[in-house]
């Protein structure tokens, strides 16, 4: 049997033949539209590696079925970018080298843009801690990570408030 | 299986009256649930296009929830927190954030573990399913009870909570967030106007245990004055009526009493019958050490660089070995043995061969050179032939056209086993009635130490202390499992591409392997997703490489999550015997050391790790008398081998702890007794070894002595659950690989064809910041700029050998190379230039971009390099490669290193009485490893170091049952996260070396893990009187030593 679904991916409107319902929003990421910045850690929802936006949303892509995404918007890291310009996020874990390996970053960005527009969290660290509390970093760099994601949301704070002005 | 999508509930529920399916909302428990071995229903049913059971109503009184709403969306429902704080708490525990944007109410409910349910079994809870035959209403135990499967939970209806009722949540996890339930607790108190308890509701559920109220202490509670209730009693009551089964990682009394202290605690407000301890004095300060720098980007913004790499890493475009896809690139996978001791009786792999789109599959009777890898002992098959010796075990593997087909052809290959005997334990392995693992018996390695007279010594004890500690199978976790591509080319060059520590020596052991000469294999180990010591030996690349040659085809091939797990390396799990004496003046007298560490199946770097252990056995300490004795194991449990640390954070924990234990018998402070015992410059190393003249322990002892911890507040906290203190311990770690093992080194600095300046080294970027070290080592040396500097690493077809990227030695390796090779490539970039110039190359120097006159400031290029290299033909391009041994001593009566670095961390924890958790705080780091190269790199290596250690001290280990892993994933692997790493961490260097020091920058890769352990445990002493021997600390021996005895 094969399904066929239609999904916004990094803007891009695309149809998607699947011939096997199991398959994992991340397998297609990966494996069909060579999108292969989502990464893959545990494939169980544990480590946060296959982060991306789903409708605007963060979600572990590795448990969502791609079959039940019929209309879907999705973001992965590779569409975060506008053009050259970096996305705030993206500044901000350069500025503070919030990663070693960067195998989990593009997880904790896409948790981090996530976090900053579910608006809880703002710039208190342990808050912060809590948000990102999904995102594995095996090499550790947690502290630059809290210290990114703040920064960032303060950024994008002040930019909105000038747009606003 | 099949996907359907209903569009509502009448569709829904016709669906699933035609067979086999089941219901599905988020989806986020599925592929936990089939890889628990679930069966797959034949068909889904997705419920998320019902859009009527998403809906979220809410007043004061109540909250109509449809069972299709998300955690998220009830979690930023506006009046919740105020008229149902409970569920609110309750909510915000449950997995990880972006998992409750999918998690629903009724899926976590339905899951029958959901952590949701103790906290809905204690509210006022109505819930509405529909089944084939109607609607019905009913309490969460109802649905609980019901055959609710067969219908659809439609609505939830939970009233408000009164004000003024006293209520609590509790989730006990393995960690500090995003973690399994251990047990979960939930309960409200309803008070009179005299403060009488008019209701008790108390329920506990979550993960394995079953959901339920606790009526039996409900009744204790219930019609009293709140002020009356004995909690003691309420305490034992709910210990005896709690019902929680026990499972690999905590025990059914565990589960029991943190939740019956968890009820009392946050009810009763107090613990009745815990013991209480006497604030801890701080240490005196000893002389501060002039010139310690607090790392931080702004202490020396200048030496904070970027990485090279971090535009394609917040990109998602940096190009990981994994991540190479082809269209006609085959996937590969590896049939593992599944038992963990066999005899091979056959290997069929016929069926496999003729499935279409197989393309390859290989056995050990592929393989045309030697069967057998390691690094040191090559003792384990590529491909097993007549044994297996672990669970993971390689027996064969597969290429095909894609993953579902390869992995269906595995299940087609036919081996046949006469199962063994497993031998699990390392104790047990060495009875002399013990199976043997592998023909030489399963003494792996024996090393034996001493000096001095130890009974002596002993004699002349006024005190001593003997303990055995113990420490865990940890796993290396990078984030990026072992994996990656090989092909053939057409010139019958192997290419290997696949994560990796030391490409020349993986380049070695494959040609081994596959007679195939080492010119013919190249071998491409960067970038490394982390490796941490556990991508040193080889992984995949075997396999990989005879499905390459076999099909001749492009193949990949990765480990699963749960692959890795079963088949990579751990750390070798130790148990250390320590006796330890000093006499009345606090000096150390003596001191015997047993170990027995496991190697697992195979040796790997096993009995290095061993050998490292052993010479770090009397921490920065002179002790005369010594007698030390070590032994290596194999077993049938998993493989093990190199880990950051090396076998030196084992032995630092234990000296270190065995220091506190011995200053608090003879009454001196944790400095004091360590001051009187510190080894000197001048000194010998511990075996008698030569070292390099710099000594810094005393120095970091200093440091330490002052920090600010001591003066933040220690003790009972005034919320009565947590109890504070602080602890201390110092550690020095060798760099390189020792005076016993061959240790080459060598780089290369070259001009390259388009005019950069090649850094060449056989080194690899696994995150440690290698790229900015080679950038900045080279243009401080030669003069240029940082960006005219092209790191060329990882891959041996374009970089030198430089040995492993292990032990601590990549710094140093680079700069020593640097320092080696730059007068002569300046030479010859000079005299190159200078006859183009027509200009004396005397009056010529590096700068940034090209060649400027020597001692101007003119800022005037000369000469571009690109320029340069654009009017040089291949050969007389500026090259110079350089080769020679790492620093070592001549010491040939074991591995002795030369060089140390050394450190001294303070930890702050807070203790919990409720649950036996142990939480740092602060941590503290003093490091003294010479010049700091670049502090970002260096930062970083140092508190991932220390997260690493935290993990090994208190969340990480992998037990084993009968030779299986119990656990096969990161849901019960613990890593640290983000909540467990300490709230405030601070980093120090000290940077300046003796005079006479000629080894330049220390490497810190390891430096970081070692002291943190100890002063972990150090600080659990300090506040409760116990030093916990067992790592990861287990909660239960706090519990126990906090009760009344």
């Amino acid at each position: 049997m094969s399904y066929s679904i239609s999904l916004t991916v990094n803007g891009d409107q695309r149809r998607v033949e699947l011939d096997d319902p199991r398959v994992t929003l991340l397998d297609l990421l990966r494996e069909r539209l060579d999108l292969t910045g989502t990464k893959k850690g545990c494939d169980r929802g544990q480590c946060g590696a296959c982060t991306v936006l789903v409708d605007g949303r963060r979600v572990n892509s590795c448990l969502s079925l791609a079959v039940t995404l019929d209309g879907a918007d999705i973001t992965t890291i590779e569409g975060l970018a506008d053009g050259d310009t970096l996305h705030p996020v993206q500044a901000a874990f350069i500025e503070h080298d919030g990663f070693q390996c960067g195998y989990c970053t593009p997880g904790q960005i896409m948790s981090a843009v996530g976090l900053i527009s579910e608006g809880h969290a703002g710039e208190d660290p342990e808050r912060v801690r809590e948000g990102m509390s999904g995102n594995l970093c095996r090499c550790a760099a947690y502290h630059g990570i809290t210290e990114a994601v703040i920064d960032a949301t303060r950024r994008m704070a002040e930019t909105s408030e000038r747009k606003s002005a | 299986m099949d996907v359907v999508s209903p569009a509502s509930l009448s569709q829904a529920l016709a669906l699933h009256a035609e067979g086999d399916s089941r219901f599905c909302a988020g989806g986020t428990a599925l592929q936990l649930d089939w890889a628990k071995g679930l069966a797959k229903p034949a068909r889904l049913i997705n419920l998320a296009r019902i859009s009527e059971l998403k809906r979220i109503e809410q007043s004061d009184s109540l909250a109509r929830i449809g069972a299709l709403a998300t955690l998220a969306a009830l979690l930023e429902t506006s009046n919740l927190p105020g008229t149902h704080p409970l569920f609110h708490a309750a909510l915000q525990q449950v997995a990880g954030p972006s998992i409750r944007n999918r998690v629903t109410l009724g899926g976590n409910m339905m899951g029958r573990t959901g952590c949701l349910l103790p906290a809905l079994l204690v509210l006022r809870t109505k819930v509405q399913w529909l089944t084939h035959t109607g609607g019905l209403t009913g309490s969460v135990q109802d649905l609980l009870t019901a055959s609710a499967s067969k219908g659809i939970l439609t609505r939830i209806d939970i009233d408000a909570q009164h004000p003024g009722e006293r209520w609590l949540f509790r989730k006990i996890g393995l960690r500090a967030a995003f973690t399994p339930s251990v047990i979960n607790v939930a309960a409200r108190l309803l008070l009179g106007d005299r403060n009488e308890i008019l209701e008790a509701r108390l329920a506990v559920g979550g993960g394995i245990v079953p959901p339920a109220r606790l009526p039996e202490a409900e009744v204790l509670l219930t019609g009293r004055p709140i002020e009356t209730i004995d909690w003691a009693q309420v305490h034992d009551c709910l210990m005896a009526t709690i019902e929680a089964p026990a499972d690999a990682f905590r025990s059914s009394e565990y589960r029991r009493k943190v939740a019956a202290n968890a009820f009392v605690h946050g009810l009763g407000g107090d613990l009745p019958g815990r013991r209480t301890f006497p604030v801890q004095t701080p240490p005196q300060p000893l002389d501060r050490p002039a010139g310690e720098l607090a790392l931080s980007r702004s202490a020396r913004p200048e030496a904070w660089h970027q990485r090279p790499d971090v535009a394609p890493k917040v990109a998602g475009k940096l190009a990981y070995l994994t991540d190479a896809r082809q269209p006609d690139m085959l996937v590969g996978r590896i049939l593992r043995a599944g038992l963990p001791h066999a005899r091979i009786l056959s290997i069929d792999t016929s069926a496999a061969e003729a499935l279409p789109g197989v393309m390859a599959v290989v056995t050990h009777r592929d393989i045309k050179g030697s069967n057998a890898f390691g690094i040191v002992v090559q003792d384990q098959p590529a491909l097993c032939f007549d044994k297996v010796r672990y669970a993971g075990d390689a027996v064969a593997a597969v290429a095909a056209v894609d993953a579902e087909t390869a992995e269906r052809a595995l299940s087609l290959i036919k081996v046949e086993y006469e199962a063994l005997a497993p031998v699990t334990d390392p104790e047990a392995a060495l009875l002399h009635d013990a199976p043997r693992i592998h023909e030489s018996g399963n003494l792996q390695r024996e090393l034996h130490f001493a000096r001095g007279d130890v009974e002596k010594g002993f004699r002349r004890a006024a005190h001593i202390v003997e303990k055995i500690y113990v420490t865990p199978r940890q796993m290396h976790g990078f984030m990026e499992t072992e994996g990656g591509y090989a092909f053939v080319d057409d010139h019958e060059t192997l290419h290997m591409f696949a994560g990796g520590q030391h490409g020349a020596r993986d380049c070695l052991q494959l040609s081994r392997i596959l007679a195939i000469p080492e010119d013919k294999i190249r071998v491409v180990t960067s970038p490394t997703g982390g490796a941490f010591g556990g991508k040193d030996e080889l992984t995949v690349q075997p396999a990989l490489a005879l499905l390459a040659l076999k099909s001749r085809k492009p193949v990949r091939l990765q480990l699963s999550r749960a692959e890795s797990m079963l088949a990579g390396q751990k750390r070798n799990p130790m148990s250390i015997r320590m006796k330890t004496a000093i006499d009345s003046e606090g000096r150390l007298v003596a001191q015997q050391v047993e170990v027995l560490a496991e190697a697992g199946a195979y040796a790997s770097l096993g009995p290095g790790v061993l050998e490292t252990a052993l010479e770090h056995a009397a921490g920065p300490y002179n002790i005369e008398n010594v007698r030390t004795h070590g032994r290596i194991a194999y077993t049938n449990n998993g493989v093990c081998g190199a880990f950051r640390g090396f076998g030196a954070n084992q032995m630092t924990y234990a000296i270190e702890c065995q220091m506190d234990k011995l200053a608090r018998l003879c009454g001196l402070t944790a400095s004091e007794i360590r001051q009187r015992n510190l080894r000197k410059p001048g000194m010998t190393g511990y075996l008698g070894q030569r070292v390099a003249p710099t000594e810094r322990a005393d120095e970091m002892l200093a440091a330490a002595s002052h920090s600010p911890l001591w003066s933040l507040p220690q003790g009972l906290q005034p919320d009565g659950e947590w109890i504070i203190g602080t602890g201390l311990a110092l550690n020095y770690q060798g760099n390189g690989l020792g005076s016993a093992v061959p240790d080459p080194a060598g780089g290369r600095i070259s001009l390259s064809r388009h005019g950069s300046i090649e850094g060449g080294f056989g080194l690899d970027e696994l995150g440690q910041g290698l790229l900015t070290l080679v950038k900045t080592t080279v243009a401080n040396e030669l003069g240029c700029g940082r960006e005219d500097v092209e790191p060329v690493i990882g891959d041996t077809a374009r970089a030198p050998d430089s040995g492993s990227t292990t032990a601590s030695r990549g710094s140093y390796v680079v700069w020593a190379s640097t320092k080696l090779a730059a007068p002569e490539f300046s030479r010859q970039m000079r005299a190159a230039a200078g006859c183009i110039l027509e200009r004396d190359p005397d009056t010529l120097a590096l700068g940034k971009g090209g060649f400027f006159e020597r001692g101007t400031n003119s800022g005037e290029i000369l000469l571009r390099y690109r320029q340069l290299a654009e009017q040089l033909d291949d050969k007389d391009l500026p090259s110079v490669t350089v080769a020679y041994e790492f620093p070592k001593n001549e010491y040939t009566g074991g591995n002795a290193r030369l060089i140390f670095a050394f450190g001294a961390a303070l930890a702050r924890v807070a203790i919990s009485r409720v649950t036996g958790e142990v939480r740092v705080l602060d941590l503290h780091q003093h490091t003294a490893a010479g010049p700091v190269m670049d502090l970002a790199a260096y930062l970083g290596q140092i508190e991932g170091g220390a997260l690493q250690g935290l993990g090994f001290t208190l969340t990480e280990d992998a037990p084993m049952r009968d030779g299986h892993y119990l656990t096969s994933n990161l849901d019960t692997y613990m890593l640290p996260g983000i909540q467990d790493a300490p709230q405030r961490m601070q980093s120090f260097a000290l940077e300046s070396l003796a005079d006479g020091d000629i080894y330049g920058p220390r490497g810190v890769g390891e430096l970081g893990i070692g002291a943190v352990t100890p002063a972990i445990a150090n600080a659990v002493f300090a506040a409760i009187g116990h030093l916990p021997t067992v790592t990861p600390i287990p909660p239960e021996t706090i519990l126990a030593a906090l009760e009344e005895r």
